[in-house]
């Protein structure tokens, strides 16, 4: 099922979607706007909504501007917002499945969305090898927004790549891996087949 | 009996260490000549005060004046059966803000004691006024939650009562309906009405009397003996009179801005209340409605209507929203608000409206509009942008209240301009953006009294009846009558209630006192009254115009006359008076004039100037004691007059005081005007116009105004005072001494 698009501000379709099917979006219902989350996260500066608004404008019905708000992929877990609302609503959460709903509803590849990416590159590193591959992740990143932006941005980052080789922070040659890579491959096919059977039962 | 006055001398809390005891018994030796002399080491303990007593017994003594702490203070030691007993402040005022051992503080002490002794010879215990019969029954004005409350309660404390409703049945504005905002833990659920069964209660009640389409045609009388006629033509005699007429909504008809009267699906709150209580709210259409918009402060705290919060339309959209939801949980119901105010416990009911799916919009609807659905345009504050809000099937307004301080339905009167009380506006001047709009009486009063002062209650800016409903709530202007429920200010039904057992103890108390002959709030007890001489009167009207609660009404012959139950013992009225005819058996223009005469002054070589500070006994003169007890110093020049309120200042004090070679005078009393603090709501403002007429007078006598001054206090300034009074002890010695020294 995929979240309804309300034609009129404040149809609350969407919002109740988010409610039922988003992790802690039952909570949400709650927060009273006070604003402590964006007053308290550390990358506040470095989002175009934050938290408070993000979650008016889940009630105003603002799908498409929730789903490709930069707000969901800035999100870097401190969790000093959820420690600090106080209607305890679970945001980093909330954020975080909002995240996986705009990639699934396709709204992460728009060209905003640039963390998403960076986020998939991630979740491929980390799945394949077990751990985070510098280069590789890097790589995949730039290069997911086209060839010659791929390029662009290597060479830009160029001296700070050299630096990191430099002092042993980057790793060139092949990837190292975890052992048993296929037992995680297993962990993670699993979880994601839960959350799939969790994702439909709501 | 003779008065005999004898002095009691403390040596106790370091009196006998700062002061020379001994030169304080030759001032009442050799210049009183008082029969009975006495000291001792702790008055206040077993042995002092039963060394008083046995001189009272003894009939040595009929007046003790008392010579150690502040009179506000030990009162229960210093009492005794049927004698006055004065006080001569020489701990707090004296040794405890005055260096020990110093010439001044001893001469000040010396005067002291000289002002009390002058007290003496003036003060005549007073007879209390006891005329005739006192009625104990209680008329309650008004059948709402409030009224049926006060009834209740005061049955319960053994009163009779006259219940008088205008409508056809109990109950007021909540009659009929099924749920209101909770008051009981946990303040989630929209509880059931309690109202119902307080009716049935008051009916089945014998000692309650009710009235129903009746309203109260005339109030003649005072406090314990209060003649009601009622518009069935019966009449009553009441001892006092419990105010519950309540509020009516808002006229939503002149809120066309929020699209009232555009469509018949924007109602208020009253009317969605009636549909709820039908058990079916639904639109024109008859449908129900599946988008609804509260709009808050429909009409409250706006300039151009209502400038108050109306205190309960939060909480009781809250109760309506979540009704709502309720009812169809895919309703969607909103909330638009500025600020959402939940006093008592509503915070919870917030949180379980928020539960139950409600969307609280923050900011202004700016318009709402008819078109195909109801739109209301929001600037909404959260999302930064002004947004449609619809189509929406149903808009509630959610009005305020207005108080039935009058009877808007009664045909309005004319009164001289005197008789409309014009009245206090509690707004502080200084902010001139706002301006309420004048307070005139819309409709006819509610107990038609037959005053002097007209027959509306004063009123307070936006038309509530009351006084001073933080420090002095219930008691409006009319002694006797007490206040209570939105008619004095916005309040919901938990409040009200207590609101009414409030007004119907402070009724008891006024039966109970008036009975007595004594005062009640805030002089409870005291059993003076004012006598005026009428050979002197020369019918000016100043007595019956300034007393702050209509307490003197006129005879045929335009001659004043008191009613002594209605009175509050102020004494503004013997302040006012140009012939000084007005006294008190305790108290007089004449005692405090000869308390002024009795300071000495030192002639002007001397260069020890004296300053009177006349102190309202309600704060400046506590707050003068708090500076002592936390041993703030100020000049030793000053000598202070105690006076009930500064009301009650006569400008012959002034004047003797001046003639008499004091170089300044000080009147130090609560704040007046809008904002007034003052205890007997008018009389700082009395002393205040009464200065204003002084400067040329002043100019006259050759004397400079500066000499004269008004300083504002309040029970909070003992640290303030202190540096006031030195700063104006320099001012004065800058002027130089009175050329009056001496003379
Ligand atoms: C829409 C709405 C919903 C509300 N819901 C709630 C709620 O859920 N919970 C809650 O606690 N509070 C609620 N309130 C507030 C509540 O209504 C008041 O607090 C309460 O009714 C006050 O009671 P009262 O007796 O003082 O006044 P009223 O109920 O107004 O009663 C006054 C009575 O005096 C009579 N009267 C008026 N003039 C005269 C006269 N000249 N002579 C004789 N009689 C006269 C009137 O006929 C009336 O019977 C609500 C208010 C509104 C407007
Ligand atoms: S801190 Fe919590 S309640 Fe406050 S705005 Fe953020 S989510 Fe809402
Ligand atoms: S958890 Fe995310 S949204 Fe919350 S404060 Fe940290 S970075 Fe900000
Ligand atoms: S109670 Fe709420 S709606 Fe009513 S006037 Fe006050 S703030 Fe406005
Ligand atoms: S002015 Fe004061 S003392 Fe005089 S009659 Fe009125 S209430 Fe009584």
């Amino acid at each position: 099922m995929t979240a309804p698009t309300p034609s009129r501000t404040y149809d609350l379709s969407f919002a109740r979607y988010v409610y039922d099917h988003i992790d802690g979006g039952q909570r949400l219902k709650l927060c009273m706007q006070c604003g402590a989350c964006s007053g308290s996260c550390p990358i506040g500066t470095q989002m175009d909504h934050g938290p408070r608004k993000l979650f008016m404008m889940i009630r105003a019905g603002m799908k498409e501007a929730v789903l490709t708000s930069n707000t969901i992929w800035n999100c870097v877990s401190c969790y000093n917002c959820v420690v600090r609302c106080p209607r305890q609503v679970p945001i980093t959460y909330i954020l975080h499945d909002l995240s996986a709903l705009a990639i699934e509803e396709g709204y992460a590849e728009a060209k905003k969305a640039d963390n998403a990416r960076f986020a998939k590159a991630f979740w491929w590193s980390a799945t394949v090898f077990g751990r985070t591959d510098e280069r590789l992740v890097t790589a995949r990143y730039y290069f997911s927004s086209g060839l010659g932006e791929g390029i662009k941005k290597g060479m830009a980052n160029q001296a700070i790549a050299l630096a990191m080789v430099k002092t042993k922070r980057m790793h060139l040659g092949m990837p190292h891996k975890v052992k048993g890579v296929g037992e995680l491959k297993a962990i993670v096919a699993k979880a994601a087949e839960i959350q799939a059977r969790h994702g439909k039962e709501g | 009996m003779d008065k005999k006055t004898g002095a009691y001398l403390c040596q106790g809390c370091g009196l006998g260490d700062a002061l020379d005891i001994a030169a304080l018994e030759k001032v009442a030796k050799a210049e009183f000549k008082l029969p009975v002399i006495k000291t001792h080491a702790c008055l206040c303990g077993d042995e002092g005060v039963a060394l008083i007593k046995a001189d009272l017994e003894a009939g040595a003594v009929t007046l003790p004046v008392i010579g150690a702490c502040s009179p506000r203070v030990m009162t229960d030691r210093f009492q005794f059966p049927n004698a006055q007993v004065l006080r001569a402040n020489l701990r707090e005022q004296v040794i405890w803000s005055h260096p020990a051992g110093d010439e001044d503080t001893q001469m000040l002490a010396e005067d002291m004691l000289r002002m009390a002794f002058t007290q003496a010879t003036k003060l005549n215990a007073p007879t209390p006024w006891k005329e005739g019969e006192f009625a104990t029954t209680l008329l309650v004005v008004g059948g709402g939650y409030a009224g049926l409350t006060a009834a209740n309660e005061a049955v319960k404390a053994g009163h009779d009562v006259l219940l008088v409703e205008k409508s056809a049945q109990l109950g007021g504005s909540a009659r009929g309906w099924t749920k209101v905002v909770p008051s009981d833990p946990p303040y989630r659920e929209p509880q059931d009405n309690p109202l119902p069964a307080l009716v049935a209660k008051v009916e089945a009640n014998k000692a309650i009397r009710v009235a129903r389409n009746a309203t109260v045609t005339k109030t003649a009388g005072m406090p314990g003996k209060f003649q009601i006629e009622l518009s069935d033509g019966s009449t009553h005699l009441v001892g006092a009179i419990v105010l519950a007429t309540g509020s009516r909504p808002y006229d939503a008809t002149k809120l066309g801005h929020l699209g009232y009267g555009a469509s018949p699906d924007v109602i208020t709150n009253v009317e969605l209340e009636i549909k709820l209580a039908s058990g079916k709210v639904t639109t024109k259409n008859g449908q129900a409605p599946k988008t609804v918009a509260f709009i808050q402060c429909a009409g409250s705290r706006d300039p151009a209507h209502l400038p108050y919060c109306s205190s309960v339309c939060c909480s009781v959209s809250l109760k309506q929203a979540i009704q709502l939801a309720k009812a169809d949980p895919q309703t969607m119901v909103y909330i638009v608000y500025e600020e959402m105010r939940t006093p008592g416990q509503a915070e919870e009911f917030y949180r379980a409206a928020q539960d139950a799916g409600v969307i609280f919009m923050k900011g202004k609807a700016n318009k709402v509009a008819n078109g195909a659905g109801l739109t209301v345009t929001v600037a909404d504050e959260l999302l930064g942008q002004e947004v449609p809000l619809g189509p929406l099937d149903l808009v509630v307004l959610a009005t305020g209240m207005v108080p039935n301080s009058t009877d808007v339905d009664a045909p309005a009167q004319e009164y001289g301009a005197e008789l409309l009380n014009p009245d206090i506006n509690p707004y502080p001047a200084a902010d001139e953006s706002y301006k309420p709009a004048p307070i005139v009486p819309t409709g006819g009063p509610i107990l038609n009294l037959q005053y002097r002062q007209g027959p509306h209650l004063p009123m307070l800016a936006d038309g509530f009846a009351d006084s001073h409903y933080i420090c002095f709530p219930y008691e409006t202007r009319r002694t006797g009558i007490y206040a209570c429920g939105p008619v004095r200010r916005p309040m919901d039904m938990a409040e009200t209630a207590d609101d009414a057992r409030g007004a119907v103890l402070k009724a008891i108390q006024v039966i109970a006192n008036a009975a007595e002959g004594a005062s009640v709030h805030p002089r409870v007890g005291d059993l003076s009254y004012p006598k005026i001489g009428l050979s002197a009167c020369t019918k000016c009207r100043r007595c019956t115009v300034e007393c702050p609660f209509g307490a003197i009404d006129e005879t045929e012959q335009d001659y004043p006359v008191v009613n002594p139950t209605r009175c509050r013992r102020c004494g503004t009225c013997m302040g006012a008076c140009p012939v000084r005819t007005i006294a008190f058996d305790n108290y007089s223009v004449d005692m405090l004039s000869s308390m002024v005469k009795a300071v000495n002054i030192p002639d002007e070589f001397d260069e020890k100037p004296r300053i009177l500070v006349i102190a309202c006994e309600n704060d400046a003169y506590p707050a003068l004691d708090m500076a002592g007890i936390a041993r703030h110093q100020y000049s030793a020049f000053v000598r202070i007059l105690p006076v009930r309120c500064l009301g009650s200042m006569n400008l012959l004090l002034i004047n003797d005081a001046l003639s008499g070679g004091y170089d300044g005078v000080v009147l130090m009393g609560c704040k007046p005007g809008d904002d007034y603090q003052c205890h007997f709501v008018k009389g700082s403002a009395m002393a205040k116009e009464r200065l204003s007429k002084i400067a040329e007078t002043l100019k006259s006598m050759q004397l400079e105004p500066e000499r004269v001054t008004m300083v504002e206090a309040s029970i909070a300034d003992s640290a303030r005072l202190p540096k006031v009074i030195d700063e104006l002890v320099a001012t004065f010695d800058t002027i130089g001494p009175n050329p009056f020294k001496g003379l």
